[in-house]
């Protein structure tokens, strides 16, 4: 037995030491990739080393330089602001979670001391449910988002590179989806599956996958007939890798632009749906809360005003932002 | 007579997509939890008259046959009848009443915002990163920022509220009726039967909608349009025009804005979808009894044939509209022949 364990234990080591290896070269790749996106020129391994540091050193200067006029540090600004909003909201609300979700007297009470932006219907704090809903939108939005983002690029991928009968399948599909009214397909699915944040997101996932597919065929379609494509086909590399080592890292960039606008936008047809009563009630959301006031606007105006600057102000972050980033990141905008 | 063809051509091409969309509904709204039958009924009935309206609604039989009997009817124009809103009324006499409204204020909406959009995205790409750009481009991503709904509710606080100028809810005045319906668009109606004055009672209500829709799209033109003026404005043509002596503003209104212009009309008609949508939530704020209201209570109570008319006859608005963005680049650029 002590025989056994003795050689069972180097096993171990190294197959722990095996995922640090998996762990550091996935995250190796994602800096990289991050690098390479955003520093122009840090991929120019046949440089000597003098040109490569003067390289760096100039592209580094230009994209920050480029990223930095008023408006997109203002968004950046936003965005900082929100995420902490989110992160830290119980430090920043006077009153708890479950208290701010239960049912207190006080039936919109105009601001006071204690409730400095007034009361809901149900006697709710209105500054903490707008600190608590910065949760929900961002919780909502960034994986609804990513999930259209996986699967329309891997279809995307996929349609621009074999091209033929699985192009036209995938693009007929997602030419279907595009011509379905969004906010009725939404509502729908949250009828199907009941009105949950985990379905909420799906659906905004599913919705959102022909965009991105539509996005990088085209540039896939580009790419795919370019010298560097059919060099790793000479050199016999398989098609999975062609599409998501080759081609798929020089046709994101547009995909990434898109995706800092597109929380912003998904921001905003949530709380719209939210609006219209199609997601979970319970939920401490921004668009729940203007519902709510809707009927109150006239006689308790603070209801709806302070849920909507904040879908605002943070729509407006992630709008300035991705504004900046494409400018900064638009080849045809590089030179003007 | 290329044109009639191209025209034809693409109508072909469009079958397909609505082919799909109609399926995708029948698939979606049968998945749906309820039953058309007791949205029907309501609260009383009994089990044969459960059987009877199951039967007489072909719910009866199974899946596959619902389905091609489903296409059947829509070949021979039997869309079915309401169960939920007005028991029995053909759908389509329903939602064409309600869906010209929302029709309505999203076709002002984009006119206006491509009008004010285009001459706002001139301004800015002319005094590129000067302050008034800086301003320009900030408003208009306000703009989109704003959710439709919440602007409408401000407006309808200010503007009619404490600033009594607008009608802030429905869109005719108390007592006023309606013309008689012929095409179902009330302002087409009003003129044929010659009541001026209801059309002049409609647009006055329809006016803080229309400013508050018009804002979706404004953000998109105002970037797009900015953008090609910029690449335009790099053209030799340009330079040409400039260097013989063409003033500044024939420059830009007769050598460039034409030629940045295809863009920007694709972008107003891909922007049109999503102004759809915001058309359901701003109507939905003002009261406007348009095709938002009407398919909320489609979806609550699984009513299939009201759902499906309104998404049928929504999809077909957004890919006209793409066709028509298509044919308009040929009385821009006349070098696009079809």
């Amino acid at each position: 037995m002590e025989h056994e364990s003795l050689k069972q234990e180097p096993e171990k080591k190294t197959k722990s030491k095996e995922s640090d290896n998996v762990i550091k070269n996935i995250l190796s790749w994602v800096i990289n990739n991050i690098k390479f996106l955003l520093i122009p020129a840090s991929r120019l391994d046949d440089l000597t080393s003098r040109e490569r540091e003067y390289e760096m050193k100039i592209s580094k200067r230009k994209f920050i330089r480029r990223l930095k006029s008023t408006l997109t540090i203002l968004g950046i600004a936003i965005i900082f602001f929100i995420v902490t909003l989110a992160v830290f909201a119980p430090w920043f609300s006077l009153y708890s979670f479950e208290h701010l979700a239960g049912v207190h007297t006080g039936m919109w009470d105009p601001p006071s001391p204690e409730h400095p932006l007034g009361q809901t219907t149900l006697g709710r704090d209105i500054l903490g449910r707008i600190i608590y809903g910065a949760r929900a939108s961002l919780t909502i939005a960034l994986p609804a988002i990513s999930f259209s983002l996986v699967f329309g690029v891997i279809f995307g991928v996929i349609a621009g590179f074999y091209g033929g009968w699985s192009e036209s399948i995938i693009m007929r599909i997602m030419d279907v989806f595009l011509a379905f009214p969004g906010l009725i397909l939404a509502m729908v699915f949250i009828a199907i599956w009941g009105q949950h944040i985990e379905y909420i997101m799906i659906a905004y996932g599913i919705i959102g996958i022909p965009y991105y597919s539509r996005l990088i065929r085209g540039s896939v379609i580009q790419a795919r007939e370019l010298p560097y494509v059919q060099a790793a086909k000479v050199a016999g590399a398989s098609n999975w890798r062609i599409m998501f080592k080759h081609i798929l890292p020089n046709c994101i960039q547009p995909v990434i632009i898109s995706f800092t606008f597109d929380i912003g936008g998904i921001i905003l047809s949530l709380a719209g749906l939210s609006f219209l009563g199609f997601s979970d009630p319970q939920l401490i959301e921004w668009g729940n809360d203007i519902a709510d006031a809707r009927m109150h606007l006239y006689d308790a105006p603070w209801g709806a005003m302070w849920p909507g600057i904040m879908i605002l102000i943070t729509v407006l972050g992630f709008m300035l932002f991705g504004d900046g980033l494409r400018d900064a990141l638009d080849p045809r905008l590089r030179n003007l | 007579m290329s044109l009639i063809k191209y025209i034809v051509r693409r109508f072909i091409a469009l079958l397909p997509v609505l082919f799909g969309v109609l399926t995708l509904t029948f698939v979606l709204s049968r998945f749906m939890p309820g039953d058309p039958v007791l949205a029907f009924l309501g609260d009383r009935f009994t089990t044969e008259q459960y059987n009877f309206q199951l039967h007489r609604l072909g719910l009866d039989k199974p899946i596959i046959e619902q389905y091609f009997i489903y296409l059947g009817d829509l070949f021979t124009g039997q869309w079915g009848v309401s169960v939920s809103i007005n028991k029995g009324q053909p759908v389509w006499d329903l939602v064409l009443d309600r869906f010209t409204r929302t029709f309505d204020i999203a076709i002002m909406a984009i006119i206006i915002s491509a009008i004010v959009g285009i001459k706002t995205g001139i301004i800015s790409a002319t005094n590129r990163n000067k302050p008034k750009d800086t301003i320009f481009r900030g408003m208009a991503l306000v703009g989109v920022a704003i959710p439709v709904f919440w602007m409408g509710m401000i407006l309808r606080l200010v503007f009619s509220y404490y600033i009594p100028l607008f009608p802030g809810l429905n869109y005719k005045s108390p007592g006023i009726g309606d013309p008689p319906i012929i095409t179902n668009f009330r302002v087409i109606d009003s003129i044929l039967s010659g009541q001026i004055y209801l059309i002049i009672d409609y647009l006055y209500h329809l006016i803080l909608p229309v400013f508050c829709l018009s804002f979706i799209s404004l953000a998109s033109v105002v970037r797009q349009t900015r953008s090609s003026m910029l690449e335009v404005l790099e053209q030799d043509y340009v330079r040409t025009a400039r260097a013989k002596g063409c003033k500044e503003e024939d420059v830009i209104n007769i050598h460039a804005r034409k030629n940045a212009m295809i863009p920007v009309v694709t972008v107003i008609g891909m922007s049109f979808g999503g102004l759809l949508g915001g058309a359901i939530l701003t109507e939905t704020t003002f009261n406007l009894n348009g095709v938002g209201a009407l398919v909320m209570i489609a979806i609550r109570n699984t009513d299939y044939w009201v759902l499906n008319a309104v998404v049928f006859v929504i999809t077909l608005t957004f890919v006209m509209v793409n066709l028509g963005a298509d044919l308009i680049y040929g009385l821009i650029d006349p070098r696009i022949r079809y």
